[in-house]
């Protein structure tokens, strides 16, 4: 079977799978989940090791291929690269582009390399740990992100606030996940499946950014003046010295996505927002981030691919999926008679060898399409802009309409679209929306899913060490943000 | 046998509207992700060999199963958008959730089950359901299921009365509950077996009753929670079926390509695999047991206070 690992037909699967899964991932609305689900049936007929081979490279290339959007149209192409948009996009509106998904891509094979690694050497113990984590704690560590909201604020702590708590309320909308109880429907079906979190990230950063973009191209006589710049030859522009005061970065950042890809429950978004976060938090010029700094691109990079790897660790000694894109290679397995589960490294240790060399594989593969595909995708910026925004409407409706083949989600894209643009131009900024979409029904669900097991008590919020740590160091967040604010005289007042 | 023969020929008789089915494409539309979806994928995939269109899985997730059944529902009576259907079309409604109920589908064909399982520690000590009610009435347990008023949850309702114990709901969504049994946050599960299968395999979890009439291949070791003196019949049924209105013939069409895929070696190998339970009932029978499937959840939905219709 390690054999099979490194022959022709699986690095060919390999191959065709990253590519799908670049692909997939690259473009607003079409998400590597949905990649997995289409390349599927396809590896029913096709033996175990190849199968799984192209199942994972698929997994890999797509969050890989979520910076591309993020970084090139500010629009995440996966809701795990949602964090990469707020300095990956800055860099490519500096000229910088090439240099952003230099760094994604290397910082992205890191993280997935990082992550492996942890597999390969510690996946007994982090299912342990991970396994330790219920709702309490999950509650608290997503506090702890949304805590973050405070620098995601810009210059104005309250509209930083007001801003969060209408993601918090958008993603009210819908079937709640606990009761089944519709909220917000209006009576309608359509409503009761509720507000897609892609959906409305791609509303959010794309509709307010083309409006603008036609506005301004009207107001601007020269249009093609008013172009994005042409960022440059690649090669000379390629990112290893610029790189080099980030590698620590990296590590710790691959570390935050690979313990919150092992905690089934969280998932990609998640990791990234706390890697972003903390990148700016450690950093020696916090003040940077959000203007296009490759740490803003590099730490969530890191830690949305070393997602993958935390994820697959439960799935393979658990058989629990830690997200919806693992959850279809469990059924992969599945269906080649694998059982993952703490019996699989007894009884099919060389699919795990095989499975391992695969994503080693994929990872090499990835690298080489990404780097020469640069090339390519920096291409898009020498559009003009008002035409460019046309394609990205385009891309807008179709990726919203394939997410869940829902017509009413295209609907969806524009009232939120243009309700982002109405907060823009108050000044609100969306970045904090955005979180609490991300942030906003794991919290709820986990927080009311700890106060079922308590029977109302919300004493079992303080039962755990590790949940009374978390929100220690979520209360000194916000202490020091209300003190820093107020003493620099920021606050903009009402 | 010699039914299935007459109605193959019945079906090759120069009728020009029934002998055109199916033309083109069929979508079928899968309600919830997961293992399910995978079988569905496997479905679509032999009965587009036997029909000879290409049959299509189309995932519509979301609102538990209301905006797929919606969508199916006002879709043309003429058997080219077919739902991969479940209980779950009683406790939508009943929940109050859509406006039409089973009523609003003919009935094609059940593929197969499943069952729910009760699961507990290994550690625990409990291998029965009897030692289990001795503990719960000690001490209140908590029983992982998948979210309130979802069919395990109304599973798990009935066998708790039938023993008399109170327990603390506790819904986990994604598959996860073994997860929580694992980390001692909830004392028991009530899940479909392939989601145990690893621990139970691995010695870390036992499962004490399954829900079922009969005893299921999957855990043949397990005894049924009837054989243990709790009289509760209750497991999910999966199957097809298609808007109301639907041609006699386009459904029988349907229903004799199911039934060979059904029986096809390869589907109840991939089955095996999955923990799914191939079990096909053809359309006059499945739909009889559609309507006595809801009689019963809207009993015990009401019972709960979940029934909202």
């Amino acid at each position: 079977m390690i054999g099979d690992a490194l022959g022709l037909t699986t690095i060919a699967a390999t191959a065709a799978g990253s590519i799908v899964g670049l692909f997939f991932g690259a473009i607003p609305g079409l998400t590597f989940s949905m990649a997995l689900a289409l390349v599927m049936p396809f590896t029913f007929g096709m033996e175990p090791v190849p199968a799984l081979a192209m199942l994972l490279a698929v997994y890999s290339g797509g969050m890989t291929g979520g910076a591309v959007s993020a970084v090139l149209l500010g629009i995440p192409g996966t809701p795990s690269a949602v964090a990469t948009v707020f300095d990956g996009h800055q860099m490519a509106r500096k000229g910088e582009a090439s240099v952003a998904l230099g760094a994604a891509v290397i910082a992205s094979a890191f993280g997935g390399l990082f992550s492996l690694a942890v597999m390969v050497l510690l996946l007994e113990q982090v299912a342990a740990v991970a396994i330790r984590f219920g709702p309490t704690e999950i509650f608290a560590l997503v506090l702890f992100g949304l805590s973050t909201i405070c620098g995601l604020a810009e210059r104005s702590l309250l509209r930083g606030l007001i801003a969060g708590v209408l993601g918090l309320m958008m993603m009210t909308i819908g079937l709640d996940e606990i009761d089944g109880v519709g909220r917000l429907t209006f009576g309608t079906v359509q409503l009761q499946q509720g507000v897609n979190m892609l959906v409305a990230m791609i509303a959010l950063f794309a509709i307010p950014q083309v409006i603008t973009t036609f506005i301004e191209t009207r107001a601007d006589e020269n249009v093609r003046g008013s172009a994005a710049p042409w960022p440059g030859d690649v090669r000379a522009e390629f990112p290893w010295r610029r790189l080099r005061g980030y590698w620590w970065l990296m590590v710790r950042s691959s570390g935050i996505g690979t313990i919150v890809g092992a905690i089934p429950g969280t998932g990609g978004p998640i990791a990234a927002f706390l890697a972003y976060d903390h990148a700016r938090r450690f950093s020696r010029r916090p003040e940077e981030y959000g203007k296009g700094e490759l740490g803003g691109v590099v730490a969530p990079e890191s830690a949305n691919n070393a997602v993958m790897g935390g994820a697959l660790i439960p799935m393979l000694s658990l058989g629990i999926p830690g997200d919806p894109a693992t959850a279809v290679i469990l059924g992969g397995l599945l269906v080649h008679g694998l059982q993952p589960g703490p019996l699989l490294f007894d009884s099919n240790l060389d699919i795990i060898y095989a499975l391992y060399i695969t994503i080693l594989v994929s990872w090499v593969v990835i690298l080489l399409v990404q780097l020469w595909g640069i090339r390519v995708f920096v291409r898009v910026l020498r559009v003009p802009p008002h035409l460019l925004g046309v394609c990205i409407l385009v891309l807008c409706a179709i990726g919203s309409y394939a997410i869940r083949n829902s017509v009413f989600d295209v609907y969806v894209v524009a009232v939120i679209g243009l309700f982002g643009y109405a907060l823009q131009r108050m000044r609100i900024p969306l970045a904090p929306v955005v979180l609490g979409l991300v942030l906003g029904p794991t919290l709820e669900q986990q927080y009311r899913t700890a106060l079922i097991l308590s029977e109302g008590s919300h004493r079992i919020f303080l039962e755990s060490p590790f949940a009374v740590a978390l929100f220690a160091l979520t209360g000194a967040v916000i202490g020091w943000q209300i003190w820093s604010s107020l003493r620099t005289g920021r606050r903009e007042g009402t | 046998m010699l039914r299935t023969v007459a109605l193959v020929c019945i079906l090759l008789l120069p009728a020009p509207a029934l002998a055109q089915y199916p033309q083109k494409a069929i979508e079928m539309m899968v309600l919830f992700g997961g293992s399910s979806a995978t079988i569905a994928q496997i479905l679509a995939d032999a009965l587009s060999k036997e029909l000879g269109v290409p049959v299509a899985a189309v995932s519509r997730t979301g609102a538990g199963g209301a905006v797929g059944y919606s969508q199916v529902r006002s879709s043309p009576p003429n058997g080219y958008s077919i739902v991969w259907n479940s209980n779950s079309i009683s406790t939508v409604f009943h929940s109050g959730n859509i406006d039409f109920d089973y009523r609003a589908f003919e009935p094609i064909a059940r593929i197969g089950m499943e069952v729910p399982a009760l699961a507990v520690r290994a550690d625990s000590g409990w291998t029965t359901l009897k030692q289990f009610a001795a503990a719960a009435r000690s001490r209140k347990m908590r029983v992982g299921i998948s979210g309130r008023g979802s069919f395990v949850h109304l599973v798990s309702a009935a066998l708790f009365q039938k023993m008399g114990v109170e327990v603390i709901y506790v819904p986990y969504g994604q598959g996860t509950a073994p997860a929580e049994l694992l980390g001692r946050r909830v004392d028991a599960a009530l899940q479909w077996p392939s989601q145990f299968k690893p621990q139970v395999d691995a010695k870390q979890l036992r499962v004490i009753a399954v829900t079922s009439p009969a005893r299921i291949p999957v855990l043949p070791a397990v005894p049924t929670a009837k054989e243990q003196g709790y009289d509760v019949d209750l497991v999910m049924w999966r199957g097809l079926a298609a808007p109301k209105g639907t041609p006699k013939e386009v459904v029988t069409r349907l229903e004799n390509a199911a039934r060979r895929v059904v029986a096809s070696p390869r589907f109840k190998e991939l089955s095996a695999t999955l923990g799914f339970e191939p079990a096909f009932l053809p359309a006059a029978e499945f739909g009889a047991l559609v309507a006595r499937d809801d009689a019963a959840i809207a009993n015990l939905m009401g019972q709960l206070g979940l029934k909202k219709r």
